[in-house]
């Protein structure tokens, strides 16, 4: 461990001592199942708005997004005008409705109208698979930035980050976990707007000089500026921009966010302050990957890595005046240090929603069908959940090291995400004749279709030669299949019971009639000072 | 662990059964105001996920098959593509703002009167002397909903 770069090293210790001590604070306000899952759902719409940006916008979004821009232009921020396009699917389709029927996981929506328990299998099929690729995507980056960024090595790297995801979730919960991604989305959006000030300012404030240094430096010139330089088959751009645009509205971690504020009304409010906030950080990171392209060149290429993900980074430390002066490296240790504590509230996230549907789907519900004390049971079986998916992820990601690719992870994720969980979700919400064999068969058919398009086509492990499918986006194909699941599952029979239940969900999630309750501010106030002054 | 059951635990307690059969669910479906409250959301949503859909896929339609035309300057280096990606942008921001709008001005109000009338039959119908409480109430529809 020679090479151990100090400065990153203290800005990254910060962030682990404010983060956990948020989680020790959180930890005493964390007691029953709807405080671990859903935050005791008392988090405003502002305060969700900004948890939810933490959430979405994973190290992908940073310095993947800047890096694609770096090396493709156009292309690059194709994936952001989707990422945000996105939010009008979730708001108009799913937020409010999701607060108004779930409870903890994307299962109880399923689950309700459906036959339970072959329901939530199925939905924790769905919600475990997306939450396995983000998650290992999200480890395998932390330990190549951190490695490359302060020297620590890969594996020791994904340890760490591993071990801090996981006392956040085991101790505090949700709670906590919507605090690191509140600190982590504040953070990252001071981080990006500096570069952008910084970027901006060496052409004047004049955006349009940006994007004309930025296409001189590039090969390819003007066509840098136009779309084509990554994707040369116009279906896989389609199909991109099908899996980006529904995909989010099934991406678990996100969805169950909506669990946590009061109301219908919050829901959709945290919706538009996360919108704005996604939005305005996608514009600047064109300008951090223009900048990036447009000072760093041809010749920065190779210090950015492969993908570009150390594009930013690298601008960062240019933009502070070069390699080996003060400002340089100071600059590279807080942006470092930023896309540290944004895979941190990520992964966070992940685990959480996973754990949730190992343990309030599958051994609640499943297992134990509901007997005993879920409220007093969940968290106990929900921390031991936690621990076990983290030791996998990490263990995974140790063991798959630096050559899984990031973003073809991502894409898998999206892809099972708009494939398998959007299409039973919407169907229960929104079809009477929605069965439970309709639920089980779409998921089954948008997970195993999205997930074996990806493997049999270019980017797979038959590599292009090989590929048995031209499409290295497979939505295309497999989001239809998800529905065609759900609507020739139900063609089977006939299902009374999901149809008498319909009546019920479809009222409830378009009014919150019935809806879960948040646990009253000041009574929940009282019940913890008590709690925690007995307890102690 | 020991601790003193908190007062939400009895409302908010268990999983498995979340239903509310005290609720009569297939009048309140039934409602005027239900149904009102689905027609106008509908009015809005419908239009707005086709115009943004099409507008979307549109462009993503011709950010795959007309690289060129894409790239045509408007300004320097700020070429077609660019402005529509910004229109993208705007779109998000200005259909996200009108849903908000629209449901504080419309949705909620009509959704609190749906869920009272809802409330109010449920009453009516455990008034009436039904005591099933399986949520099974085709046969008991409060008199006010069916004749909607």
């Amino acid at each position: 461990m020679s090479g151990v770069n100090y400065l990153p090293l203290v800005v990254f210790g910060m962030i682990l001592i404010v983060t956990l001590g948020i989680t020790y604070w959180a930890s005493k306000r964390t007691a029953t199942a709807t405080d671990f899952w859903a935050a005791g759902r008392g988090i405003s719409g502002p305060q969700n708005g900004l948890a939810i940006a933490g959430d979405y916008m994973s190290a992908a979004s940073f310095l993947g997004i800047a890096g694609l821009i770096y090396l493709f232009g156009f292309d690059g921020f194709l994936y952001s005008v989707g990422f945000l396009v996105a939010w009008l699917t979730v708001l108009f389709l799913l937020a409010e409705r999701m607060r108004n029927a779930g409870k903890f996981t994307i299962a109880d929506v399923l689950s309700f109208r459906l036959n339970e328990r072959p329901a939530r299998v199925a939905a924790a099929l769905g919600t475990l698979t997306v939450a396995a690729f983000y998650l290992i995507a999200q480890m395998v980056g932390a330990g190549v930035l951190i490695q490359a960024l302060i020297g620590i090595p890969f594996a020791l790297s994904v340890v760490i980050t591993g071990a801090a995801m996981l006392v956040y979730v085991i101790f505090g919960g949700m709670l906590a976990t919507t605090w690191v991604q509140i600190v982590k989305a504040v953070l990252l959006m001071i981080g990006a707007l500096t570069m952008s000030l910084f970027v901006l300012a060496r052409v004047g404030f004049n955006p349009i000089q940006l994007f004309d240094q930025a296409a001189a430096a590039h090969p390819e010139g003007q066509g840098y500026l136009a779309p084509g330089l990554r994707f040369s088959n116009p279906i896989d751009v389609f199909s991109l921009g099908i899996a980006l645009v529904l995909g989010t509205a099934g991406l678990p971690h996100i969805l169950i966010r909506f669990f946590t504020v009061p109301d219908a009304r919050a829901a959709r409010r945290s919706v538009m302050w996360a919108v704005s906030l996604i939005g305005s950080f996608y514009i600047m990171t064109t300008f951090i990957g223009f900048g990036a392209r447009a000072f760093l060149g041809v010749e920065g290429e190779k210090a950015a890595g492969k993908g570009g993900n150390l594009a930013a980074p690298n601008l960062a430390q240019f933009l502070g005046g070069g390699e080996g002066t003060t400002g340089g490296d100071i600059f590279l240790a807080v942006i470092a240090a930023i896309a540290f504590a944004t895979i941190l509230a990520v992964v966070a996230g992940l685990v959480i929603s996973a754990s949730g549907a190992v343990a309030h789907d599958v051994w609640t519900n499943v297992i134990r069908r509901g007997q005993g004390d879920p409220e007093r049971e969940e968290p106990t079986v929900g921390r031991i959940a936690a621990a076990g998916i983290g030791a996998i992820a990490i263990a995974i990601a140790v063991l798959g090291g630096e050559g899984l690719n990031v973003s073809y992870m991502v894409g898998l994720a999206f892809a099972v995400a708009a494939s398998a969980n959007f299409p039973a979700l919407v169907m229960a919400l929104s079809w009477r004749n929605f069965t439970t064999t309709g639920a089980v068969l779409g998921v089954l058919l948008g997970t195993v279709s999205s997930v074996g398009l990806i493997l049999i086509g270019p980017e797979g492990p038959l590599g292009e030669e090989g590929a048995l499918s031209p499409l290295t986006q497979p939505a295309i194909i497999s989001v239809p299949l998800g529905f065609l699941g759900c609507w020739l599952g139900s063609f089977f029979g006939r299902d009374y019971v999901a149809e008498r239940n319909f009546d019920e969900l479809f009222v409830r999630s378009q009014t919150g009639l019935g809806a879960e309750v948040a646990i009253e501010q000041p009574q929940r106030g009282r019940a913890a000072a008590a709690a925690t002054t007995t307890q102690t | 662990m020991a601790q003193s059951p908190p007062a939400s635990a009895g409302q908010d307690g268990h999983a498995g059964d979340d239903h509310h059969p005290e609720i009569d669910w297939i009048a309140a479906a039934d409602s005027p105001e239900f149904k009102q409250l689905i027609a106008k959301r509908r009015a809005f949503v419908l239009p707005a996920t086709i115009f943004f859909f099409v507008w979307y896929f549109g462009f993503i339609l011709l950010a795959g098959y007309a690289p060129g035309f894409m790239g045509t300057s408007l300004i320097g280096g700020f070429t077609l593509g660019y402005a529509l990606a910004l229109t993208q942008f705007l779109m998000t921001f200005v259909l996200g703002a009108m849903y908000l709008k629209r449901a504080d001005r419309d949705f909620d109000p009509l959704s609190r009167r749906a869920a009272e009338t809802a409330l109010e039959a449920g009453r009516r119908k455990a008034a009436g002397g039904s005591s099933s409480a399986s949520g099974d109430g085709r046969g008991e529809t409060g008199s006010r909903g069916v004749t909607a």
